[in-house]
């Protein structure tokens, strides 16, 4: 058989928002005219749906719906500071500073409404564009709630600002490394399935099965994004992509000579959400970003193993890489056979 | 050359325009067309995202003259949400979740609409090759296969038209449900407008003169004949900062231009500020640097010895970031051991690759703050730094984050805004710098190359006595992040295992290489791939399965981290057992038993491709019949 299969795992850990400062993040949060709402913050999205998280955050914490959030954004003059967009922070930071500043937004609508209709306001309930009094008559449009609030001389708005208990490491000269860097660890495995070609060295990844715990999914559909994009990125690096200079000058300039997945390249990736939620954080949520793609390049060089007996120790596994240690294994096999 | 009088029918309207005969299809309709919806991503035909067609055929409207055009039809992403209504496969990638940064996504629904166009009844298989001239870098593509099939099964009927629907979540209950992404109409049909494809009025066009060495003192620049050049607005060079020269996430070493010396190919060192951008780069070549080349270092490991070519000052060892993590005594560790292992691992630079080369807009407002609009990662950050770069307080500077088309980590980097900030100020007109593929190759941050030695001794029952890593990664000319690169990776470097001996060492060093910045895993993947490749050498000595190895090992609740965190509750042991089962692994011992296994081939991976066998048998069936 020129083609041969293996499978093969590992797994992983990564800590979630940033590890150099005390990781900050603030939020302002109203409900709008009509029952909408709006969410201010400071960085936002980079294609990983943080405006779509954001907006269910916001909806259910304020009881409008989603698509009635507007959310502004990404401006260093006009929003509250939020940091950045990266290090699996935004869910984390972000999220919770949305979800703080929506309930105050919310708390101050639900009192005004409590003092109207005369009822202890833990009793005042709101969701998908209505706020209602239990045990009594008492329901309306959140629209109609912000119009009677404004009458009352108060407009429903929130702000918060969520913030980690952590610090640095001792990591100046003669330091052994100790410190709280993050505050929520994340663990992940995968495994990956591969067919070997004996005869040109080609690695295919068939399947991965990647299972992440991320505290508690908020779009597990956005979830499986960043699972099934961070394995295809981390395949890229396994197998093909290189960026290679010659005295400091790029012999790969373009995509004609930086070799990247392709739709033909890509396994099927099954996501398995795990949810073990943060205690610290007001919704339990932690993060998956950068944690997807961890896992995935030794998983497939031990698959690669598996299927061939060959250990990739120098990425990327090029089929011209793998072919090698293939005849190298093939001639140290056939020498121990003729000594023996 | 006289201009060209172009004809064609543009998204079933006529049009009549003359053109440069110097201009692509692609750009005669973003620029001249204002039809920003289909990009550029490479200009050169290898990614697609400027997908589309040319009297009904799918073409890369950036490999095409706009000559080619003449009396054509021609259907943009535009041309397919006729009346506002998106079409069948938009709603699909916008319920399927097809859509993550959007950048590639209008060429990506030009590839799709011409798939199902050629075969409606096409197969997963089908449509993966015939989407495999469009590349995305978020995604992953299986959300986009899902969209295509989505869409076909409602062409054909076989689905109803609301499985295109957003899902009702009863109770205003949103959190973990599949809520539609709110953006992702704005991505499929092409009206979300990145940096690239915003103008402003009277804005002028940025282009960068770049070092064509690695490592050389800049004797002297005359920029006196690009500045007489009519249409040039402004030259500027490191003497036009005001302010402290210099950025980074962690160290400010890199200054706006190269000041006194280049320290790597295809670094910023002037840059003008023109009517147009054939007039800027005809600037830009008239620009004259005298260099005095210097001896350079493209070798992390050469560049820790003395007497090696020094970058920067201030690191006369070429260290950027030493990080150590120390707990118990690894060489006890050792001793006690059955089992010892030591491998040497290496890993490549890479490129982010995200579709959308870097941006970016600046003007100074009506208020004189100077504003700065790009896809950037840190906006918060490149307020302070350019603050202190132009000498203005916070109030008199602002950064927007337009939509960014992938990140990755690679637009961290404040690399191109300050001299957008400078240009504004100095002509005090907008101005737009957009990077071509090559530019944004060579000058932008990679993902650190590492080499890592690994030494981890086991007791013969499996449990890890001592780990014992030390990488060295190249960070190349500029810190950027690799301070933080190098502490994740150390930190998270010897797994998520309870090692009661461990020393790690990550060192990032100073090379005349393009510099290495934030990369998504950021370091951790580096120094993971190395434990985690040991740790099955190890099984297989062992005689364990990789799952029981790594459970032996795993830190359970209220475990002690190395860098001494007690950690709360550890869902580590959880994952594994869902990966086990999900997987439906077969446990045995990793010692090559490839195809002997049983649980191989199952429904949920894909079939391996060979390339044109689906072809091959189409044709002889055809020719049978």
């Amino acid at each position: 058989m020129a083609r041969k299969r293996g499978r093969g795992m590992a797994a992983s850990w990564y800590g979630i928002a940033r590890t150099a400062t005390v990781d900050r993040a603030a939020a302002w949060a109203e409900i709008d005219d009509g029952g909408s709402a709006k969410v201010v913050t400071g960085v936002t999205e980079i294609g990983e749906g943080i405006l779509t998280v954001l907006a269910q955050i916001a909806a259910q914490e304020m009881g409008v719906k989603p698509e009635h959030v507007v959310i502004g954004d990404n401006d260093t003059a006009r929003a509250p500071e939020a940091a950045h967009a990266g290090a699996t922070r935004q869910t984390y930071m972000i999220g919770s500073a949305v979800a703080l500043a929506s309930r105050e937004a919310k708390k101050r609508l639900v009192e005004v409404m409590a003092a109207i209709w005369d009822v202890p306001a833990d009793t005042i309930h709101t969701g998908n564009g209505e706020i209602w009094a239990e045990n009594t008559n008492h329901r309306i449009s959140m629209g109609e709630a912000v119009h009677r609030a404004k009458g009352k001389g108060v407009v429903p708005v929130g702000s918060a600002t969520f913030g980690t208990d952590t610090t640095g490491i001792a990591d100046g000269k003669g330091g052994d490394g100790s410190g709280r860097p993050w505050q929520a660890y994340v663990f992940g495995a995968q495994v990956a399935e591969v067919e070997v070609d004996t005869v040109t060295g080609e690695v295919q990844v068939l399947g991965v099965w990647a299972a992440h715990d991320v505290g508690r999914a908020v779009n597990p559909q956005g979830v499986e994004g960043q699972i099934e994009g961070g394995v295809v990125q981390a395949l890229g690096q396994g197998l093909m992509e290189d960026y290679q200079l010659d005295k400091g000058r790029t012999t790969t300039p373009g995509f004609a000579k930086y070799i990247l997945p392709t739709s033909l390249d890509v396994p099927r990736v099954n996501s398995i959400i795990v949810e073990e939620p943060d205690p610290i954080g007001p919704l339990g949520v932690k993060g998956i970003g950068e944690p997807a793609m961890v896992p995935t390049i030794p998983a497939i060089m031990n698959a690669i193993y598996d299927a061939v007996g060959v250990r990739i120790t120098a990425l990327p596994a090029t089929p011209e890489k793998v072919l090698a240690a293939i005849r190298e294994k093939e001639k140290r096999e056939a020498q121990m056979q003729a000594a023996e | 050359m006289p201009d060209l009088q172009i004809k064609a029918t543009i998204n079933g309207r006529k049009v009549a325009r003359s053109a440069k005969p110097h201009q692509r299809l692609l750009d005669f309709l973003r620029d001249d067309l204002n039809l920003t919806g289909n990009k550029e991503g490479c200009g050169a035909g290898e990614c697609g995202t400027c997908s589309v067609f040319v009297d009904g055929v799918l073409m890369k409207s950036c490999l095409l003259p706009v000559a080619k055009a003449q009396g054509t039809a021609i259907e943009t992403v535009e041309g397919l949400a006729r009346g506002g209504e998106l079409s069948v496969l938009q709603k699909a990638f916008h319920k399927a979740g097809a859509s993550q940064c959007g950048y590639c996504i209008p060429g990506m629904v030009m590839a799709a609409t011409a798939a199902l166009r050629a075969n409606p009844f096409a197969d997963r298989e089908e449509i993966k090759e015939r989407l495999g001239g469009n590349i995305c870098r978020c995604t992953g593509y299986q959300k986009i296969f899902d969209a295509v099939e989505l869409a076909r099964d409602v062409q054909n009927g076989r689905l109803p038209a609301t499985a295109l629907s957003e899902q009702e979540h009863a109770e205003g209950d949103f959190i973990g449900k599949n809520v539609r992404r709110i953006d992702a109409p704005s991505k499929v049909s092409g009206k979300l407008r990145y940096a690239g494809d915003m103008i402003m009025p009277g804005m002028l066009h940025v282009q960068v003169l770049r070092s064509p060495h690695a490592h050389a003192r800049i004797l002297s620049i005359d920029t006196s004949a690009a500045e007489a050049m009519d249409g040039v607005e402004g030259v500027i060079t490191c003497t036009d900062v005001p302010g402290e020269d210099g950025f980074g996430v962690f160290v400010h070493d890199q200054p706006v231009m190269a000041r006194g010396k280049v320290r790597y190919v295809g670094e910023a060192v002037a840059a003008v500020a023109a009517e147009d951008p054939v007039t800027a780069r005809r600037a830009v070549a008239a620009i004259k640097v005298v260099y005095e080349l210097l001896p350079a270092v493209f070798d992390a490991e050469e560049a820790m010895r003395s007497g090696a070519p020094v970058l920067h000052d201030y690191a006369p060892d070429n260290i950027t970031k030493h990080i150590p993590i120390r707990v118990g005594d690894v060489e006890a560790g050792f001793a006690a051991a059955d089992l010892v292992l030591e491998e040497n691992y290496s890993t490549q630079a890479i490129e982010h690759a995200y579709l959308e080369p870097e941006a970016g807009l600046a003007y100074v407002d009506h208020d004189g703050v100077v504003t700065v609009v790009s896809p950037s990662q840190n906006i918060t950050h490149h307020r302070h730094m350019l603050a202190k770069i132009i000498a203005k307080p916070i109030s008199k500077v602002s950064f927007i984050m337009s939509p960014v088309g992938g990140g990755f980590g690679g637009k961290e980097d404040m690399i191109y805004q300050g001299m957008l900030a400078l240009l504004a100020m100095k002509t005090d007109r907008p101005v737009r710098l957009v990077f071509t593929r090559e530019e944004s190759m060579a000058s932008t941050a990679k993902r650190h190359p590492s080499r890592t030695t690994l030494r981890m001794g086991f007791t013969r029952e499996g449990r890890i006595l001592a780990s014992h890593l030390t990488m060295i990664c190249d960070g190349g000319a500029y810190g950027l992040s690799t301070e933080g690169v190098m502490r994740k990776a150390a930190i998270l470097g010897a797994g998520p295992y309870a090692i009661p001996n461990v020393r790690v060492d990550t060192y990032g060093i100073y090379t005349n290489n393009t510099p290495s910045g934030a990369f998504r895993s950021f370091g951790a993947l580096q120094t993971q791939f190395a434990t985690e490749s040991t740790l099955d050498m190890a099984a297989e000595r062992l005689g364990l399965d990789p799952f029981v190895i790594r459970r032996i090992n795993a830190f359970q609740d209220g475990g002690t981290t190395h860098t001494k965190q007690r950690l709360g509750k550890v869902s580590l042991t959880r994952v594994l057992d869902a990966l086990e089962q999900g997987s439906g692994w077969e446990q045995g011992v990793p010692a090559v038993r490839g195809g002997a296994r049983s649980d191989l081939g199952r429904s949920d991976v894909r079939p391996a491709v060979s390339l044109g066998a689906r072809f091959a048998a189409h044709d002889k069936q055809e020719a049978a019949e």
